[in-house]
């Protein structure tokens, strides 16, 4: 049997680049660091607070992400929001995505 | 620490300290913000203010880890890259290097007049030091090469199987080399231990060695030595790179440096000394072992300096 540990690595390994594209569609409207840890959870994407913040730093310095100071709100929040580099690319991962679930239904089909 | 700075300060304020300062104060504000956006929620929903406080820190892990996420710092001193080349250059330095100045460094302290015992500790205390300085500053290379990316992207674009080496060739050459230094440590012991403890009562009532006093206290065997030493890493250079054309001549004249002097030695009779062999009853010796290391020079060097043509041949032929 698979022990715990070897199974979370797995597990973690293939979900690894979902979070990416779960943020670019996600941040097509723009929010703020804590609402969108918020969002991912309801919408079944486990991620933790601190793979997300620098996760979002980052692609915010390829340029897929865009972010600006709201300071409106109670307290002062950097919102984020996808760039046009950003939602070309989740256009591709998420055909990447389909593909690679139609090419694990087609395995499915030949066993 | 103030009875004022709370956890959430000593939290954001011990993830920004390794943070370079331009990007301080705009991570620090968001990081601020999202820390307090978390304790919020969790008070809403009925946590008391300190332990929401401590689970929202708890959860965002070690600030160092952070910090590190953050600036996209690697948290390893030599990475996956790099670390088998690493282990195989510091095990190849120090299983060769390390015993070859433990033997030396005993042989020449035993033979400036010291005890064996003394002899035999220095060395052992000089050996340790080696090997630690060998593997700071090896540690030292390989962590630089780590972080500097222009040496990373170059080394994994130029890569391609055509750059690697012959899988037989590459191993008799390690042997040879091997077998070398093992060689050469037994030539130099030796030598020393016949000059030395072999040594006879000449005419004068001085003790005299089979080689020619004064050539030995010249110091011309510490050049033969040093020439002898600086071919080990000009070996193990062109065993990483591969012989080249370049190789073998650089090869050729660093034989011939040895070479032609020592059969001109030996051919001249300045090499042996006539008043050792007349003492140990055998006057003609001295002639008959100048004709032998004549041979054995020539035969040694020759092989070598063929060797690393052959070599650069076949290098050739396989690309």
């Amino acid at each position: 049997m698979l022990n715990e540990e070897a199974l979370a690595t797995h597990r973690q390994e293939l979900r690894r680049g979902t979070i990416v594209l779960a943020c670019l569609l996600l941040l097509s409207r723009p929010n703020y660091g804590y609402a969108l840890l918020d969002a991912l959870e309801k919408s079944g994407f486990d991620v933790d607070a601190n793979t997300l913040y620098p996760l979002l730093r980052r692609l915010e310095k390829q340029g897929l992400l865009t972010s600006e100071w709201n300071t409106e709100d109670s307290r002062p929040r950097k919102f984020y929001v996808t760039s046009k580099e950003g939602a070309a690319l989740a256009d591709t991962l998420k055909r990447d995505w389909y593909d690679l679930d139609s090419a694990f239904l087609s395995l499915k089909d030949d066993s | 620490m103030t009875a004022t700075s709370s956890p959430t300060d000593r939290y954001v304020a011990a993830t920004l300290r390794s943070l370079p300062g331009r990007q301080r104060q705009d991570i620090e504000a968001e990081l601020r913000a999202l820390i307090a956006d978390a304790i919020d929620d969790r008070r809403e929903a009925g946590v008391d203010a300190d332990s929401a406080e401590r689970q929202v820190l708890t959860e965002l892990g070690a600030p160092a880890r952070l910090a590190a996420s953050y600036s996209e710092r690697s948290l390893h001193l030599i990475g996956p890259e790099f670390y088998l080349d690493y282990v195989r250059v510091l095990m190849l330095l120090l299983s060769t290097l390390v015993p070859l100045w433990f033997v030396i460094f005993g042989l020449v302290t035993f033979a400036d007049g010291s005890t064996a015992g003394v002899a035999f500790g220095g060395a052992l205390y000089s050996a340790l030091e080696t090997a630690m300085s060998i593997a700071f500053f090896t540690t030292l290379v390989f962590a630089v090469i780590e972080r500097v990316s222009a040496v990373r992207t170059k080394r994994t674009a130029t890569w391609d199987p055509s750059s690697l080496p012959e899988v037989r060739d590459k191993r008799d050459r390690f042997s040879v080399l091997i077998g070398g230094v093992i060689f050469l440590a037994v030539i130099v012991i030796s030598l020393v231990l016949i000059q030395t403890v072999g040594a006879v009562e000449g005419p004068g009532g001085a003790r005299v060695g089979p080689v020619d006093s004064g050539l030995w206290e010249s110091g011309v065997f510490y050049i033969a030595l040093l020439i002898a030493i600086a071919s080990i890493p000009f070996h193990l250079l062109a065993y990483y790179t591969g012989w080249s054309t370049a190789n073998a001549i650089a090869n050729t004249v660093f034989v011939a440096l040895f070479a032609v002097p020592a059969v001109w030695l030996a051919a001249s009779g300045r090499l042996l000394s006539d008043d050792y062999f007349r003492a140990v009853g055998w006057p003609e010796g001295a002639d008959v072992i100048a004709v032998v290391v004549i041979v054995f020079v020539l035969l040694i060097t020759a092989s070598d300096a063929v060797g690393g043509w052959v070599r650069a041949s076949k290098k050739r032929r396989t690309r």
